[in-house]
């Protein structure tokens, strides 16, 4: 107890006197992030930031090969003591970390850091609903790094084709299924519309399709939230896009080589694939892209993914200076390097005015329509410890209703009755 | 005398029963005693859930498919894998000139990364840019998707497996033929075996048996262990259709962190092929003819 508090007691004198662990000299903080192309913006971020701060230097550990991946290192280093001190997980993974780690006090909470920057600066640079991506259990573990919600990808000749007019693009549903089957119509051997949430890599493409037509996968109470009608309306869209809009089941990957060759009218993806999807079609076509449709305008929304900053260190000066680089992580300057080299949308939202992105976002309209739907933004929502195990139930369940093997409604019902028990088990 | 010689014995073989003991009988061991705890990786707290997870294998739909599907997986590739090894052994075998030729050809598949080669196989069976379909289509079978369709998938993973573990046979079968003695050939030719087929099952067949036995258990051992083609080209779907043993097992382990369940699946996984190992060594022993 003594101990606790002396820490307590040196934690608060270092963070009251800076001076103290400036005097102490250099810091060096241990980081580790997810997908090793983005380095391309970690990099520039941290020596921008070692040049504003000349006392802190940001040491890169081995980008981990995706989130998951991170993740499993994350647990295997809480084991043997050795966590990094910042680490960036995916929004997905973020509770399932901050539930394991916080029991074993090795996560920050960053509540007292924000509170110690004051309100006006909080206001200013985020909106209520970006913070909340980094909240678990109403406790801010992240500060959102990365943030993208899905948006449409399209081929304006296949539209014109199809007698459509690439410059208004549906705001609707309906009529991008109709837009669909038009397309599919003037030119067979394309596919009009394609939503793979048959083959994604996660729920997050279903997840929109609830969200948008502003229901939830939980309710507040932590139960089932889309067995009611944005569910309903969700799962019976998801058959029309095969019925109605041309869509055949392929994989994931397939979709995107079959887009960038002129083989799809339409497709939904992360705003991050931006610079892979405009590679692949290679100016066979001029891409465009539009904000994803939103059914409901008031509840309806869109999954964010992405990342948050988390600290781990416990070590107080540590923790400060890691602070400190969190901050500028999330600031406008890191932003605005992470932005145009991703496509990602900024979390940060003095990022978006004209002296940080406005002029690039001039020049670079595909990558508008993430920003477009910024104020959209809500968490992707979590199961718990068991959360990729029902992602693949669902998605074997959605696989099967739009082969039309399974009436939607009762593929609905079945999907809400396995996801309560699975994540009860 | 003999003591000191058993001693010596003993000391020469501790290095490599260290070895052993910590490479492979101490995480044996290690996994036994996860298989009865509820352990998830990171977890403080472990609890002792006895045979649970043993019991609850065998009322997981999800363990159930991937055992039948494993179980027609190697059924799909072993008679191929051995025969098919065997059939272009003999064939590469009877040529001269061109023998380094096919035997490089055929060996080919075995030297690639098969996480590689998977890649070029999902653009090779893309249904509409690949040229399978596309032949697939002059045929006047348009719309078969060899990857896409449960009930084709487990067959296209298996075909591809195939492919690869056939040349891998193909040079263990041209081994076991170049130490079959001519003079037996000779021999049976006198005694009026004439024919090629003649020589084939009294001579190259009889004598081929412990090769035989050593391809069939080595190749159905491959194809158990079925994980980087299912990884890459359809990740256990569509509708669950190639989810394999490994592959389940990989998802309960590393995706879901249910250490304590995959430690038990992997428990029995390691008894299937124990026991498919002796069961086959058994049968297969009481015919092979040791030369």
């Amino acid at each position: 107890m003594t101990t606790r508090r002396t820490l307590l007691a040196s934690g608060a004198a270092l963070l009251a006197a800076p001076a103290i662990s400036h005097a102490q000299g250099q810091v060096t903080l241990d980081v580790l992030f997810a997908n090793p192309s983005f380095a391309r913006f970690f990099t520039p971020i941290a020596e921008a930031f070692t040049r504003a701060n000349p006392s802190i230097r940001i040491a890169f550990r081995q980008p981990a090969p995706n989130y998951d991946e991170q993740h499993q290192a994350l647990l295997r280093g809480a084991l043997t003591n050795q966590l990094p001190d910042v680490t960036f997980p995916g929004f997905n993974r973020l509770p399932e970390l901050a539930r394991t780690l916080a029991p074993r006090n090795q996560i920050a909470d960053l509540a007292p850091m924000i509170a110690a920057e004051g309100d006006a600066w909080k206001d200013a640079n985020f909106s209520p609903r970006m913070l909340a991506l980094g909240q678990v259990d109403g406790t801010q573990y992240g500060m959102p790094f990365n943030a993208s919600s899905p948006i449409a990808y399209y081929n304006p000749e296949l539209v014109r084709r199809a007698g459509g007019d690439p410059d208004s693009f549906p705001k609707d549903w309906d009529g991008i299924v109709a837009l669909g089957g038009r397309i599919k119509a003037a030119v067979p051997e394309a596919m009009g519309v394609s939503y793979y949430i048959n083959s994604f890599d996660s729920d997050w493409l279903w997840q929109a399709l609830v969200q948008q037509g502003g229901g939830r996968m939980l309710n507040a109470d932590g139960s089932i939230g889309f067995g009611g009608p944005a569910g309903q309306a969700a799962m019976a869209l998801a058959r029309r896009f095969v019925t109605d809009a041309g869509m055949g089941l392929i994989g994931a990957d397939q979709n995107r080589q079959q887009f960038g060759t002129g083989g799809i009218g339409v497709i939904f993806d992360s705003p991050a694939r931006l610079g892979v999807i405009t590679g692949l079609v290679g100016g066979r076509f001029p891409l465009r892209t539009a904000p994803f449709p939103i059914t409901d305008a008031t509840n309806g929304g869109v999954p964010t993914g992405g990342n948050a900053a988390v600290i781990l260190t416990r070590d107080a000066a540590k923790r400060e200076a890691a602070w400190k680089y969190v901050k500028y992580s999330a600031g406008p300057e890191a932003q605005k390097v992470a932005v145009e080299m991703t496509g990602y949308l900024p979390t940060n939202q003095r990022a978006a005015g004209p002296e940080f992105l406005g002029a690039w976002y001039e020049q670079n309209p595909n990558a508008r329509s993430a920003a477009m739907q910024a104020d959209k933004s809500l968490p992707w929502e979590d199961y718990g410890a068991n959360g990729p195990r029902i992602h693949r139930m669902q998605q074997e369940i959605l696989t099967a209703v739009m082969r039309g093997d399974v009436a939607p409604e009762s593929g609905l019902q079945r999907m809400v009755q396995q996801t309560g028990s699975m994540m009860r088990a | 005398m003999n003591r000191a010689k058993a001693l010596a014995g003993a000391a020469f073989a501790a290095p490599a029963f260290a070895l052993m003991l910590a490479l492979l009988i101490g995480p044996l061991l290690v996994l036994l005693a996860l298989s009865v705890t509820d352990y998830r990786l990171g977890a403080m707290a472990v609890k002792l859930v006895g045979l649970g997870h043993y019991a609850a294998l065998f009322q997981d739909e999800v363990f159930q498919r991937a055992l039948r599907n494993t179980f027609l997986y190697v059924a799909l590739v072993l008679p191929g894998a051995v025969f098919g090894g065997l059939g272009i052994a003999l064939l590469v075998h009877a040529r001269v000139r061109t023998r380094s030729f096919y035997e490089v050809i055929y060996f080919l598949p075995v030297t690639s990364t098969l996480v590689a080669m998977a890649t070029v196989w999902q653009f090779m069976l893309h249904p509409s840019l690949g040229p399978v379909s596309a032949v697939f289509a002059a045929l006047g079978m348009a719309g078969v998707d060899l990857l896409n369709d449960p009930s084709l998938a487990l067959g296209t993973l298996a075909m591809i497996g195939l492919w690869q573990q056939v040349g891998f046979n193909m040079v263990l079968f041209l081994a076991g033929l170049s130490a079959i003695p001519r003079d037996l050939y000779e021999a049976a030719a006198l005694d009026g075996a004439g024919g090629g087929i003649d020589r084939f099952l009294r001579v190259t067949w009889p004598l081929l048996g412990p090769t035989t036995m050593f391809v069939t258990i080595t190749s159905t051992i491959a194809a158990f262990k079925v994980f980087d083609t299912v990884a890459v080209l359809t990740k256990g779907g569509p509708l669950g259709s190639t989810e394999t043993l490994l592959y389940v097992l990989y998802l309960e382990g590393f995706q879901y962190f249910r250490t304590g369940y995959a430690a038990a699946m992997t428990i029995v996984l390691l008894a299937f092929l124990i026991i498919l190992s002796l069961l086959q060594a058994r049968v297969i022993d009481r015919r092979v003819h040791y030369a």
